[in-house]
């Protein structure tokens, strides 16, 4: 009987602690696209080729040179990834600014060309991991989690902090919100739309290859994963409202906690239809998302 | 000294602006009337650069053909072909018409990224002022600013334009739709600035009288055209401004 019990409480507390660290991961994953979409107003279906990217590129330099350090790698990769999403912006989206229809299909066109040109270019197969930062794992309340997850929860909370503190305390950050919420309001001010949006996007894109690099050791590094990554992307984004924050973090959770039931209660391969159907209820239900809180507020003005 | 030099805007075929010559000397209020459609907000986004940003949006959408004529020149320096950015950080700044202050950041956050162009020390300085220019503003700081009624809004729509260190500032229609009681403290406002910090101010109204008080010269628009200009004493006293414009 009290076994019964312990179990129970047990497989509880696994729903609670996995469910948090899945929540985190998805936002994470998605944190990137709502940055360039709430600044640049670009829907960028590059994120997940960007992501790959900087996996591959760290696979690289670590496995090739022999004796490269990991952290130098790490920060080679996500540099390079933002060079790559500034570069978009410079020389592609420049020039179709402004019309979604010719933005999706440029992102996704770039998405599509890295993606596959890696996998055309050698990345196939299961040889392709990143090492976790610290092995081992830990008894968390009765059950087992590794480092490696707790890492990623840990960065990904102070990540949002940084986050949070970059766009309400520096100049840069209150200008890069200044043109999410009238462009050419904050253009009348001084604040360049061009710029910010280099920089939204090379933030952006410098964010997918971080979650990649806290995310990949998880798993092997394989194109597949670069699309996953930008369709939970898209699903948070969309249930939360896009380009909003909080309704990111919001979403992150609510489709986070759902996979981990569904996973608990039915099976594994269910996650996408998941995040699928959410976004499918969603946009029946409340298309502007959770917080379509701009649409609100300009009602009420 | 602001100088714009016969300055013309086509959309498509229709004439927006002819012609429009205007001077602005230094630490003066220059008055701008007209009725709708006279080509007010047009002038102000020719002066302010912003015509050039929606005339690239519409190239780039295929849309309407904007075509801008004319020159402009800040103290003998040529502006006409700067981006709105660029101007702004020359010293020209709009407020705009509806005031578009950003609805989700609170009081102080506008304030903070008006002040995208300026040195630390300037910020804290600016702010002061502002709040010395406009108390009310400091019981709603943390308030968002879309939630402010439409006379706060517009009051820290100025501010947030002064944070950006202007020397020629632009209010475009800064009365719409305000209260007489709101509409005092804005003209008042005005004309303080031009008074303590001697920047140049150029405001367009539909309705003048309020405005015409604190001008130091005006112009009438009418379909595009400066029909009249004059100093406020001048305007006030051509009889036909009087029944057109300041409903005697």
């Amino acid at each position: 009987m009290d076994e019964i019990v312990k179990e129970e409480i047990e497989g509880n507390v696994e729903i609670i602690i996995y469910g948090i660290i899945n929540s985190i991961i998805l936002s994470l994953m998605a944190l990137g696209f709502t940055l360039v979409y709430s600044i640049a107003r670009v829907p960028n279906f590059a994120h997940g080729a960007l992501y790959i990217t900087t996996g591959y590129i760290t696979w690289i330099l670590l496995n090739k040179l022999t004796g490269f350090p990991y952290p130098l790698a790490i920060a080679i990769a996500i540099c390079v990834t933002a060079v790559i999403g500034a570069l978009i912006y410079r020389f592609i989206l420049i020039r179709v600014r402004g019309m979604e229809i010719s933005e999706i299909i440029a992102t996704y066109a770039i998405g599509l060309a890295i993606l596959e040109g890696l996998r055309w270019g050698g990345l196939r197969g299961g040889t392709f991991t990143l090492p976790p930062f610290i092995s081992g794992s830990v008894q968390l309340f009765g059950v087992s989690v590794d480092y490696q997850r707790l890492l990623i929860v840990g960065i990904g909370i102070v990540t949002f902090a940084c986050l949070y503190l970059f766009t309400h305390f520096n100049r840069v950050g209150l200008a890069l919100r200044g043109i999410a919420q009238d462009e050419r309001a904050a253009m009348m001010l001084g604040i360049d739309s061009d710029m910010t949006a280099i920089v939204s996007l090379a933030i952006g894109s410098g964010l997918a290859g971080f979650a990649a690099i806290l995310l990949l050791p998880l798993g092997n590094i394989i194109v597949e994963v670069g699309y996953n990554v930008l369709i939970f992307a898209i699903a948070v984004c969309v249930i939360g409202g896009l380009g909003s924050w909080g309704g990111t973090i919001l979403a992150s959770f609510i489709i986070g906690f759902a996979q981990i039931l569904t996973e608990a209660f039915l099976s594994t391969h269910y996650q996408m239809v998941v995040a699928l159907f959410a976004i499918i209820i969603t946009l029946l239900i409340k298309p502007s998302g959770i917080f379509g809180k701009q649409k609100e507020l300009e009602e009420r003005v | 000294m602001f100088e714009a030099r016969e300055m013309m805007v086509f959309y498509e075929n229709m004439i927006a602006l002819n012609n429009v010559s205007i001077n602005a000397p230094d630490a003066k209020i220059i008055g701008i009337f007209g009725s709708n459609s006279a080509g007010k907000s047009t002038l102000m986004y020719a002066l302010s650069g912003i015509i050039l940003d929606i005339k690239k949006k519409e190239e780039m959408r295929g849309g309407e053909r904007i075509s801008v004529f004319g020159r402009l020149f800040l103290n003998g320096d040529d502006v006409t072909n700067l981006k709105p950015h660029l101007r702004a950080k020359k010293g020209i700044v709009l407020c705009p018409e509806r005031r578009r202050i950003f609805p989700e950041s609170s009081v102080m956050e506008n304030l903070k990224i008006g002040a995208y162009l300026s040195s630390r020390l300037d910020t804290k300085n600016n702010i002061d002022y502002v709040l010395n220019l406009f108390p009310r503003l400091k019981d709603h700081l943390n308030r968002q600013g879309g939630f402010l009624s439409g006379g706060e809004q517009q009051m820290l729509a100025i501010g947030r334009a002064l944070m950006a260190n202007p020397t020629v500032l632009l209010l475009d229609e800064p009365l719409m739709g305000l209260s007489p009681a709101y509409m005092d403290i804005v003209v008042k406002g005005t004309k303080e600035i031009r008074d303590t910090k001697g920047i140049t101010i150029i405001v367009t109204e539909q309705y003048a009288r309020p405005v015409i008080p604190i001008i130091d010269y005006g112009y009438i628009l009418e379909n595009g055209s400066a029909v009249l200009e004059g100093t406020g004493e001048e305007l006030l006293n051509n009889p036909d401004v009087k029944s057109a414009y300041f409903g005697v």
